[in-house]
């Protein structure tokens, strides 16, 4: 008990800090959590399909671009405001998640992360010759109704807000049924089978979650940028972007992916802007040093540091 | 006639498909590394061939051989400096089967950032004297080129096949294909089984890629097709399978080329990746047999 | 009242193979039936047919008067058919306690349920398996006994009337078989109707009230322990020829 006051203290406190911080910094701070906040937001959606169940979407960055086509065509074509806009847009890619993933989470493993690659690059494709989407000219949505500074606070906020809900929404799944099943099937699917567990209802489940959150960073991101274009929201280097968070900080934890999110976003913006070409590069090699040193992520490192000082204590005492 | 045109073209672009296929689906198939680098090795072959061709009036049929060379010790060296730390991890389940594809991702952007700041992102293409005739036959007009390319590929297809089942690291690579305990406990060491499946894939990916500089043009940005042609090709054609790989690459060569003559040439890759996806789904086992479910 | 479960004319092929050629038998309530048979007879299949874990080429399969020979596993397991495997398969990364409560969770009922009452019923299957005190230990950390009583524990969770146990005495110790025929019978005493697959012979004989034996894929015979270890084609079956003449010969017949 005392130990989840503790924790809620922590992050309580934790939450106030980002939500007076830019008040006090400036626009090139805010700028760069806004982004941290993004990658954050999809990196716990991913992984909720991913840390629980074990199946990597590799091509999951297609519902940032559904999300972010969706929310600025709707907003263009159709007049949308931007909330509803984004709403629909975020709906829409549960609604693509659900149908094809029937088929498509029959797949096993690298299968499954290969066929959502094969999809991503085939929609990505596809927008580029499609007259609603304006193709490869990019879509220019409209403009912020807000003067300069104002808007940055408005997408800080929002990014933060999706972030934080994205994580409740992963924090009560890992605690309930839903959480208890993509368990069971990432352990064993056959055995989830045999006590009543319906698996590919539980798998399309979690990936229309994924995708419904994952669009909705996207949704955001295209009006915080203002332009989007096939090239640049149907990137895989994106999705493995924040694969790569979810692995450093821990998948199936909760602070895991945003951990990973965090370190990731502020060493490229700090450290490695001079060096583009090396960028990801770095990035695979820290990968494979992560996986030597810390296979399960930095989350789970730490606490089995932490228990086996314990272990240690005890034996020191005299307990074992 | 127009179709017997299409077919032909198809057919023939098939065996470049094939070529682009084989060496990724070796290397998937026998170490088990889905190698996103294989399509930035391509244009690494295009633009070896293209700058002895250019440069010393090399005849790029010629600098095939050269350019498998050069991507040979280049697989070499990945392999062995940076793949085979992270293979053990490859060959189990969880995660550590993604880590290829995210090193192999990364590696390829390395490639590219370094082309493109060596040798610019221009798009550059290969025309020599002869590129421009043509075998006129029965209606339909068959470039010389596309005829010679489309050997060359099935060459070294059928080189690779005689490597593969005549000698004896071609007997080791296929060894730890079925068994990689067993093949241990023969003596095989699987280290370097890999580097050289590895640098096999590479360098058939240069052959590929001086085969590609005669038709195609291209700069470092454009590696995405052959990969998505060779993904394709690999679930159409079973993987680590040559033959499977050829006839894939015909199969799919043709059906691009139907699609190009009466759809529209913006959507070849996406008609690729959903084929992919449609076989992964609806035909697991491609069209020769080997599973992708459990 | 009909059988429990009726299996008629069951059969499953593997490419050419019958690994169940025509099998028909029936399970009555409350008791517990043994299922023997040389290795690759087709019993293993037998319990993957009837869990729906495989798909029976010909034949029914009645449960409680309904027809499951098409339906999914987890539906099987939902209207009262739960079954351990012969390869343990424990949901690793989670504790003792998580891995019953998965099966309170999806098995019969399960919907409804919120994840306190969960706790509680997961406990009290812990309690009836004896495993209460080693509840929080996690599954890769228990020995080989405790995994396959875990088994049990998770099959028992899902609250079904039909049990069937797949070669759960490998590899166990004579105590700890006499452990687990003790947890058999108690369950049984309850009302639970069991179908054990099994090869330690002294154990299934024991315990069961009926025995079927399989030999290559079909159903060889039925009938009391007694009875079967006499029969003549059984002792052929498991021990070959000569034995049985030489048994006929010497007059005597010896218990499996």
């Amino acid at each position: 008990m005392v130990e989840k006051r503790k924790n809620i203290l922590f992050f309580g406190i934790l939450i106030f800090i980002l939500i007076l911080f830019p008040f006090v910094v400036t626009n090139y701070w805010i700028r760069l959590f806004t982004g941290i906040f993004m990658y954050g937001t999809l990196a716990q959606a991913t992984n909720i399909l991913m840390g629980f169940s074990g199946l990597v979407p590799f091509g999951n960055v297609v519902f940032f671009g559904i999300g972010a086509y969706f929310t600025g065509i709707t907003m263009l074509n159709l007049g949308f405001p931007f909330f509803i806009a984004l709403v629909f847009g975020a709906s829409a890619c549960f609604v693509f998640a659900f149908v094809v993933g029937h088929p498509v989470l029959k797949l096993k493993g690298h299968y499954f992360a290969i066929a959502t690659m094969g999809i991503s690059e085939a929609i990505k494709q596809i927008s580029t010759n499609v007259k609603i989407t304006r193709g490869g000219m990019g879509l220019n949505l409209p403009l912020v109704p807000f003067e300069v500074n104002t808007s940055y606070l408005f997408f800080y906020f929002l990014m933060f807000s999706a972030m934080i809900l994205v994580t409740l929404v992963a924090l009560w799944i890992s605690r309930n049924r839903v959480g208890y099943a993509l368990r069971a099937i990432m352990s064993n699917e056959d055995g989830a089978k045999s006590i009543g567990i319906n698996t590919p209802h539980y798998k399309v489940l979690a990936w229309a979650i994924s995708a419904f959150f994952t669009g909705l960073g996207g949704g955001i991101f295209a009006y915080w940028y203002g332009y989007i274009d096939p090239p640049s929201v149907f990137d895989i280097g994106i999705s493995v972007r924040f694969i790569i968070m979810i692995l450093l900080g821990g998948a199936g934890t909760i602070i895991g992916p945003l951990l990973g999110a965090f370190f990731i976003e502020l060493l490229s913006e700090t450290v490695w802007s001079q060096f583009l070409f090396i960028h990801l590069g770095v990035l695979g090699a820290i990968i494979v040093l992560v996986v030597i040193f810390m296979p399960r992520g930095f989350v789970w490192f730490y606490r089995q540091k932490f228990s086996l000082e314990a272990l240690l204590e005890n034996v020191r005492k005299g307990k074992l | 006639m127009l179709i017997l045109q299409v077919l032909i073209n198809g057919f023939l672009i098939g065996g470049l498909y094939g070529c682009v296929a084989v060496g990724f689906s070796l290397v998937w198939g026998v170490s088990n590394i889905i190698n996103l680098s294989h399509g930035i090795f391509i244009m690494l072959g295009a633009y070896i061939t293209f700058w002895l061709f250019t440069l010393f009036h090399i005849d790029p049929f010629l600098t095939v051989p050269i350019s498998a060379a050069i991507l040979f010790s280049v697989g070499y060296l990945v392999q062995k400096c940076l793949l085979n730390y992270v293979v053990g991890y490859t060959q189990q389940s969880g995660f550590g089967v993604f880590l290829s594809l995210i090193l192999t991702f990364g590696l390829a952007r390395v490639f590219e950032n370094l082309m493109v700041g060596i040798w610019s992102g221009d798009w550059r293409s290969v025309t020599t004297s002869y590129s421009g005739l043509s075998l006129h036959l029965a209606g339909v007009s068959i470039p010389y080129i596309r005829i010679a390319v489309f050997g060359v590929a099935l060459l070294s297809a059928g080189l690779l096949s005689v490597f593969l089942y005549r000698s004896r690291a071609g007997m080791a690579i296929r060894a730890i294909t079925f068994n990689t305990v067993g093949a241990q406990i023969v003596g095989i060491e699987l280290d370097r089984v890999y580097n050289i499946t590895y640098a096999i894939g590479a360098a058939l990916a240069g052959i590929a890629g001086s085969l590609v500089s005669l038709i195609y043009t291209f700069s470092p940005f454009l590696s995405t097709p052959y990969l998505s042609w060779a993904f394709v090709i690999v679930v159409m054609g079973g993987l680590g399978s040559i033959y499977g790989a050829i006839v894939g690459g015909i199969l799919l060569g043709i059906i691009e080329s139907i699609a190009t003559a009466y759809v529209g040439p913006g959507y070849q890759q996406a008609i690729g990746f959903i084929i992919l996806v449609l076989l992964l789904v609806f035909r697991p086992q491609g069209l020769f047999g080997k599973k992708f479910l459990k | 009242m009909g059988a429990l479960l009726s299996i008629k004319n069951v059969s499953k092929y593997f490419g050419g193979l019958a690994a169940n050629k025509a099998i028909s038998f029936d399970i009555e309530a409350g008791e517990i039936i043994g299922l023997i048979g040389p290795n690759g007879s087709g019993k293993t299949t037998l319990i993957n047919v009837i869990t729906g874990n495989d798909v029976a080429d010909q034949g029914s399969i009645r449960f409680k008067g309904h027809e499951i020979v098409r339906l999914k596993p987890y539906i099987i397991n939902r209207l009262g058919i739960a079954r351990t495997y012969q390869v343990v398969q424990p949901f690793i990364g989670m504790s003792v306690r998580e891995n019953v409560v998965a099966g309170v969770l999806f098995g019969r009922d399960g919907k409804g349920r919120k994840m306190g009452v969960a706790w509680e019923r997961a406990d009290e299957v812990l309690e009836l398996c004896h495993m209460q005190d080693k509840r929080n230990e996690m599954v890769e950390n228990l020995t080989i006994a405790d995994i396959k009583r875990l088994e049990i524990a998770k099959a028992m969770a899902t609250d079904p009337d039909l049990l069937l146990l797949d070669e759960g005495m490998a590899g166990l110790n004579p105590k700890e078989i006499d452990e687990a025929l003790d947890l058999a019978t108690r369950i049984n005493k309850m009302g639970m109707t069991l179908l054990v697959v099994e090869h330690v012979m002294k154990a299934v004989m024991s315990i069961s009230q009926r025995v079927v034996v399989l030999h290559q894929g079909r159903l060889m015979a039925i009938g009391t322990p007694e009875a079967i270890a006499k029969d003549e084609q059984v002792i052929k079956a498991y021990l070959g020829e000569k034995y049985s003449l030489r048994q006929k010969n010497r007059g005597e017949v010896k218990r499996l």
